[in-house]
C-alpha cells in the first residue's frame, strides 16, 4: 500500500513535469524543490494558524501556482530558446531553493497533520486510512487535470500549444500565457504531491530530490509529454518500489527503475506511449 | 593575432601548473592541501564533464561513474590488497566500460531525455552503493582501505605518497595527465567527428559518420575520467559513504554541471576556470557554510542569463564590444537587450 501511495505522488511529479515539459521544452530540475516548499506552506499554515488540512493544502497549492508563475515569468520564459541553460538555471534555483529552506526551516523533521486516522478493512486486510485518502487525493486531481486538458477551451488551447506551438499562435494561443498556465499548474501539483507526502513520511528540506528523480523517470518510461503513458509508468514503478524489495533484496531494488528503463529504451525508444521527436 | 593569443593561452596554463605546484608550499596548511586536491578532482571531473558536451548532450550522471571508480579503487585494495598504481586505471576502466554498455541504448535518445537518463543511472548505482551493504558497507559507508601508499616511479624509485602533500602532488599529476588526454582527443580526428555530430548529427551520418558509435565512445571516454577522479576522491579521503549528502549525492552532480557551465562549456578551459574559481568561492564562504549552495546557484543564475557562454569568453565579450563601437551600426547590434 505504500508502494500505491508512493507511487501515485511520484505520478503528480511526473503530471507537472510532463505539462511543464509538453508546453515550454524545459526541464524543470527544482519541481522537488516546489514539491518541498508545498509541503512546508501546509505545515505552517496547519501548524502556526490552525487551518484545517484540507484548506491549507488548497491555499498552499494556490501559494506554489504563483511561484511558479513568477518563475516562469522572470526566468523560464528567458531562457525557452536554450534547453542547456535552462537545465543550469533550474539546478541553480534548485541548490538556492534548497539550502534557503535549510537556512529557513532547519534541518530537524516535522510533520504534517495525518490525512485520516485509523486502519481501514478491505477484503480482510487492514490498510491504514491515511494511505486510502493520499491514494484517492491524487487520482481525484489527476482526473480533474485530465478533465481541464480535454473539455475545457484552456485546457484544449494547452494541448494544441503542446502538439504544434506555431499553428496554436496561428490560432491565437499565446505561447507565454500557455507556458504561465503549465508553470501554475505543475507546481500546483507538486504542493499537493509534497503535502501527501509530508502528511504520510516528514518533512526535509531534501525530500525533494527522490520524487523528482522518481518522477523523471515516470516521463522518459512512459513518454514525455504523455499523460497516460505517466500514469502507467507510475503505476509500475510504484509496484517495483513495494514489491522487488520483497522479492530480491534492497539492492536489486535500487537498480530496477534503471534496468526498466534500458529495456523500455531498447524496445521503444519514445517510451510506452510517446512520439518521436 | 593568432599567435599572439596562442602564446598567451600556453603562458597562461604554464602559470596555472606553477601555482598548483607552489601553492601547497606557500600556504603550507593541512587543511588548504586537502582542499586543493578536491579542487583539483572537481577540475577532472567537470573537464571530463564537458567532453560530452562536445557531442552535443549533457549528462547529469557524472557522479555515478565517480561513484563506480571510487568503490571500485577502494574495494580492489581493501579485499585484493592490490597497489594504487593498478587500482586507480581499474577505476577508471570499470567506469568507462559501464558507460560503454549503458551508452548503446541511452545515446539513442538525445537532449533532455539523455539527462534524465544519467540521472537516474548516477541514483541508481548511488543506491546500489548504498544498499549493496555485503560489499560497501552499506550505510556505514566504507573505511579502513589503504591510501595510495608507496608507488615506485620510474626516475624517483620508490616514493611514499601517504602524506597529503605527497598525494597533492600525484593528484595533480594525474590530473594533469588526464587534462592533457582530454585536450588531445578534442583536437585529434575523434574530437573533430564528435564536434561534426554535435553541430549536425544527420549530415554527419550522411557523410558516413556512425553517429551512435561515436557518441558512445565519447561517453565512455568521459566516464573513463570520472572513475579516476572517483578514485583519486576515495584514497585521498580515504573513506567513502553513499548517503544522499555524501560526495556521490545529486548535488555534487549539480555542482559539477555548474562548474562547466559558469567557466564556459563552449572552451576547453572553461570548466577548469569555473572549477576552479567557485571552488576557491565556496571554500572563502565557509564561514555562511549554509548560505553556500544559495551563493553558487545564484552565481549559476546569472551566469546562465547574461553571458550563456561563460566566464571564459567575458574577456572576449569585452574586447568585441570595443571593436563593435567602432563599426557602422547594424540594426542587429543597435538593438537593446535580446
Amino acid at each position: 500500500m505504500n508502494g500505491l501511495a508512493l507511487g501515485w505522488i511520484y505520478v503528480l511529479m511526473a503530471l507537472g513535469l510532463t505539462l511543464i515539459f509538453g508546453i515550454m521544452h524545459i526541464m524543470q530540475f527544482a519541481h522537488g524543490e516546489i514539491y518541498m516548499l508545498g509541503a512546508y506552506v501546509v505545515y505552517y499554515l496547519t501548524a502556526s494558524l490552525g487551518l484545517p488540512l484540507l484548506t491549507a493544502t488548497a491555499l498552499s497549492m494556490l501559494v506554489m501556482a504563483g511561484v511558479g508563475l513568477v518563475l516562469e515569468r522572470f526566468l523560464f520564459r528567458r531562457l525557452k530558446v536554450d534547453w542547456s541553460s535552462a537545465v543550469v538555471a533550474a539546478t541553480g534555483l534548485t541548490l538556492i531553493l534548497q539550502s534557503g529552506s535549510v537556512v529557513m526551516f532547519g534541518l530537524y523533521q516535522r510533520n504534517i497533520p495525518l490525512l485520516a486516522q485509523g486502519p481501514f478493512h478491505i477484503l480482510g486486510s487492514v490498510v491504514p486510512k491515511d494511505r486510502i485518502v493520499a491514494v484517492a487525493g491524487a487520482v481525484v486531481l489527476s482526473l480533474v487535470l485530465y478533465l481541464f486538458l480535454n473539455l475545457t477551451r484552456y485546457g484544449e488551447a494547452m494541448v494544441a500549444s503542446a502538439q504544434n506551438p506555431e499553428g496554436a499562435i496561428l490560432q491565437g494561443i499565446g505561447p507565454h500565457r500557455m507556458s504561465a498556465l503549465s508553470m501554475g499548474i505543475g507546481c500546483a501539483l507538486a504542493a499537493a504531491g509534497g503535502t501527501l507526502a509530508g502528511s504520510l513520511f516528514t518533512l526535509s528540506p531534501y525530500m525533494g530530490l527522490v520524487p523528482l528523480v522518481k518522477g523523471m523517470t515516470i516521463i522518459v518510461l512512459g513518454g514525455m509529454g504523455s499523460l497516460p503513458g505517466a500514469f502507467i509508468a507510475g503505476m509500475v514503478l510504484g509496484l517495483i518500489d513495494g514489491l522487488v524489495p520483497i522479492l530480491f533484496g534492497a539492492a536489486w531494488a535500487s537498480m530496477g527503475p534503471l534496468i526498466l528503463v534500458i529495456v523500455v529504451l531498447v524496445i521503444k525508444p519514445q517510451g510506452f506511449f510517446g512520439h518521436a521527436e | 593575432m593568432q599567435n599572439r593569443s596562442s602564446l598567451g593561452i600556453s603562458l597562461g596554463w604554464a602559470l596555472a601548473v606553477i601555482l598548483a605546484i607552489v601553492s601547497p608550499l606557500a600556504l603550507s596548511n593541512i587543511y588548504w592541501t586537502s582542499a586543493l586536491t578536491r579542487i583539483l578532482i572537481s577540475v577532472l571531473m567537470a573537464a571530463s564533464l564537458r567532453t560530452v558536451y562536445l557531442v552535443g548532450e549533457f549528462s547529469l550522471g557524472h557522479v555515478g561513474f565517480m561513484c563506480l571508480g571510487a568503490y571500485t579503487s577502494a574495494l580492489m585494495t581493501l579485499k585484493a590488497n592490490l597497489p594504487f598504481a593498478l587500482t586507480l586505471p581499474a577505476g577508471g576502466f570499470l567506469a568507462g566500460l559501464t558507460a560503454l554498455l549503458l551508452g548503446y541504448p541511452f545515446m539513442r535518445v538525445k537532449g533532455i531525455y539523455f539527462v534524465i537518463l544519467t540521472v537516474v543511472t548516477s541514483e541508481s548505482l548511488r543506491l546500489l552503493a548504498f544498499n549493496w551493504s555485503d560489499l560497501t558497507g552499506g550505510t556505514d559507508g566504507l573505511i579502513g582501505f589503504p591510501g595510495a601508499g608507496s608507488l615506485s616511479i620510474p626516475i624517483l624509485g620508490q616514493v611514499d605518497f601517504g602524506g597529503s602533500n605527497e598525494y597533492y602532488y600525484l593528484t595533480l599529476t594525474v590530473v594533469c595527465a588526464s587534462l592533457y588526454i582530454l585536450y588531445c582527443l578534442e583536437k585529434s580526428r575523434l574530437g573533430f567527428t564528435w564536434l561534426a555530430i554535435r553541430e549536425t548529427d544527420r549530415m554527419a551520418g550522411a557523410v558516413g559518420i556512425n553517429v551512435l558509435k561515436y557518441k558512445v565512445i565519447n561517453f565512455s571516454a568521459a566516464c573513463f575520467f570520472a572513475g579516476i577522479g572517483g578514485a583519486l576522491l576515495a584514497h585521498s579521503e580515504q573513506a567513502l559513504s553513499a548517503l544522499e549528502g555524501a560526495s556521490f549525492g545529486i548535488m555534487t552532480t549539480i555542482y559539477l554541471l555548474v562548474y562547466t557551465v559558469v567557466g564556459g562549456k563552449m572552451r576547453f578551459e572553461g570548466p577548469i576556470v569555473g572549477a576552479v574559481v567557485l571552488s576557491l568561492i565556496s571554500e572563502f564562504t565557509r564561514p555562511v557554510e549554509e548560505y553556500q549552495p544559495m551563493i553558487i546557484g545564484a552565481i549559476a543564475i546569472v551566469i546562465v542569463m547574461l553571458s550563456p557562454d561563460g566566464l571564459v569568453t567575458i574577456p572576449k565579450r569585452v574586447g568585441l564590444r570595443r571593436l563593435r563601437s567602432f563599426a557602422p551600426k547594424s540594426k542587429a547590434a543597435a538593438k537593446p537587450k535580446a
